[in-house]
């Protein structure tokens, strides 16, 4: 009886301070300074097991720049492939342009643009977490024993705690959405279907610890335009939906994403399509013009890339988004590593294990840029606009730009890229005259 | 980790100032191409998208099979390799040291070109025919529709006449040109700087801290 009694205690007491510290500031958007709290005293952690890391070390150190690991880990030469040639030419065609391609096939071989984009970035120094212990070994006791310390910590006390916040936030939403759809469509009910997904939108970025710094917000995406973004993980959405309301642009899930999708669909006009629809690229067109053109719709959400990219460069944008018309809304969104990795490397773990990964790291930091908005120039074509608010975005966040295709991942790639290539090549040895 | 540790062969690698990091990262990347396998076939490289471009990709996947590279007894190619030979085949393209004297650059350069040598001459009889160039040169410019055969045919007979001039002087009406022999093959790069255009310089990845 004195168990069930204290238990009933503890969970009352739960109950409140989960309303009291989590719901309620969530409602009101305010905040009550508990994550800026916790940030400050994990950096000082981190920095303090960096320094003990370097002291460690007993090799000195060589003073050759460093470099971030982010952008590979070979010298490349990026002299164009016309110039380089030149430099090797001393007769016609010679034996020096074999040079020049086998350099560049063993560059590719041992590193190459593309795959690396597609696991996660890897770090200078080490933030506590065994994940990314590739590089780091045994350094010291007391070391050590403060990693155990964070390992308690992440596993025992931030895992329950986030994922009941979470389990917390996807109800609300659920019930939240299902109670306002009941409601005649109005501006109440737009209202409040705002408030309950605003309100849910914090509660669980409030369960994966989440730091958002917003950049430039005069510049937030107004109703009936089209907002784009790079794309790293499934928790994009919520980072956005945290500040501003959006209409999600998606296919149809089952199971608890289906549920979530039938429930907010019925409160506020979200775009999900059925599997079959989708390949129609007409009908989704035509569906997304709809929705732009009524202007009292939400913006739509939607990310042009495709799949999740490993948040160090941006890839190709499909153009598809851009044949749409309206005004384009770029946002930029570039995550910190340090404090754990957002990036979802779809092969390597499913969504469950991805999630428990977030809901073990220590938090999730990024930084959000609202660009300002674009609109199609007359005598550009879908692709170029594409490549013009990419460039924007890579520009702002601080990514590099690749040409690549993210279905790479899966694919292999297109024949006609290969032979655009080789032409190319082609072109410029006739033009030194190497022909008869 | 995983590294393998304490095998003669990588040991003595490791003299060709290749760090241990950049073994490292070579032998995850290793294990990548091989999908965690231990050896790697020639079907592995067909998952590298920045090859495919490469018109000359056939002759370079080409090379890491070859068993004159490998530095094997026999001839012919092999079927597989191991992260030893992915190394032995690295070892060709590190960049050069500062502190490298006469003989050693030396002998650098002329295991560069072996290399080299051992691209063009596809049947393995030490000598570079002129159709074995021809070869070389209708590959690399090969997927252009509108160059036709004849002028990569009369591109490949240009370079050959001046290697033949090069290496032989002038010759009789009823002398034929065999092919490029290794040594002849070196006396057309002397003078030019090879070394420096086939390497592949690893950049300083100060990961912090190894304690042993």
């Amino acid at each position: 009886m004195e168990v069930l009694c204290t238990l009933g205690q503890v969970g009352a007491v739960w109950v409140a301070v989960v309303l009291g510290l989590v719901m309620l500031p969530s409602a009101l958007g305010i905040s009550l300074g508990i994550s800026e709290a916790y940030m400050w005293v994990l950096v000082k952690t981190l920095e303090w097991a960096t320094i003990r890391l370097q002291k460690g070390a007993k090799k000195p150190q060589l003073q050759m720049p460093r470099t971030p690991t982010a952008n590979g880990i070979i010298e490349r030469d990026e002299t164009p492939m016309e110039k380089e040639i030149a430099l090797l030419h001393r007769a016609d065609f010679e034996f020096s342009h074999i040079f020049y391609f086998c350099r560049k096939g063993f560059e590719a071989i041992v590193e190459d643009e593309v795959t690396q984009r597609f696991s996660s970035e890897e770090l200078l120094s080490w933030n506590l977490l065994t994940r990314t212990n590739v590089n780091f070994h045994y350094i010291s006791l007391r070391l050590t024993v403060v990693w155990v310390i964070g390992v308690v910590v992440r596993y025992c006390f931030l895992l329950p705690l986030r994922f009941s916040l979470a389990a917390i936030g996807i109800t609300s939403m659920i019930v939240g959405t299902t109670i306002v759809g009941q409601l005649p469509n109005g501006s109440v009910k737009s209202y409040l279907s705002e408030v309950v997904h605003l309100t849910c939108s914090r509660i669980l970025v409030r369960a994966l610890s989440g730091t958002i710094h917003y950049h430039n917000k005069e510049n937030r995406p107004q109703k009936g335009g089209i907002c784009v973004a790079n794309h790293t993980s499934p928790i994009d959405a919520i980072i956005l939906t945290n500040d501003g309301c959006y209409a999600m642009v998606g296919q149809v899930h089952g199971g608890l994403m289906g549920i979530i999708q039938r429930a907010t669909v019925k409160a506020c006009p979200h775009v999900w399509f059925e599997r079959s629809e989708i390949k129609d690229r007409h009908l989704v067109t035509k569906r997304l013009r709809e929705h732009v053109a009524d202007k009292s719709k939400l913006p739509i959400l939607i990310f042009p890339e495709g799949t999740c990219i490993n948040n160090t460069s941006v890839m190709m944008f499909k153009k598809g988004s851009f044949e749409i018309g309206g005004t384009i809304y770029p946002v930029a969104i570039k995550y910190d590593p340090q404090f754990g990795d957002a990036f979802w490397n779809s092969s390597k773990y499913n969504i469950v294990s991805y999630l428990l990964r977030i809901m073990t790291s220590w938090a999730i930091v990024c930084n959000v840029w609202y660009l300002p908005p674009m609109v199609r120039k007359e005598d550009e074509d879908a692709v170029q606009f594409a490549n013009r608010v990419r460039s924007a975005i890579a520009r702002q966040g601080g990514l590099t730009e690749l040409p690549w295709d993210g279905g790479l991942k899966r694919a292999k790639v297109k024949d006609t890229f290969k032979e655009e290539q080789q032409k190319n090549y082609s072109k410029m040895l006739v033009r030194n005259g190497s022909v008869g | 980790p995983g590294v393998p540790q304490g095998s003669a062969p990588v040991t003595s690698l490791l003299s060709l100032a290749v760090t241990s990091e950049q073994i490292e990262h070579l032998h995850r990347r290793f294990k990548q191409l091989s999908q965690d396998q231990l050896t790697i076939r020639k079907e592995n490289f067909d998952s590298i998208p920045d090859l495919e471009f490469n018109p000359i990709r056939g002759k370079i996947v080409h090379a890491f099979f070859d068993k004159r590279n490998l530095r094997q007894e026999s001839d012919g190619l092999a079927e597989e390799i191991n992260f030893e030979d992915f190394l032995t085949i690295m070892s060709y393209f590190r960049p050069i040291e500062m502190n490298m004297d006469e003989e050693q650059l030396d002998r650098f350069r002329k295991e560069k070109l072996k290399f080299l040598f051992h691209m063009y001459d596809s049947d393995h009889d030490g000598k570079i025919t002129l159709q074995e160039y021809r070869n070389v040169v209708e590959e690399l410019l090969s997927g252009n529709p509108h160059l036709e055969k004849e002028s990569a045919r009369s591109i490949a007979d240009g370079a050959m006449m001046e290697a033949a001039s090069i290496c032989v002087g002038q010759m009789g009406p009823d002398q034929v040109y065999e092919g490029i022999t290794f040594e002849d093959f070196l006396k057309m790069w002397q003078g030019i700087d090879i070394e420096t255009k086939m390497h592949v310089r690893f950049l300083n990845v100060d990961t912090i801290a190894h304690c042993y």
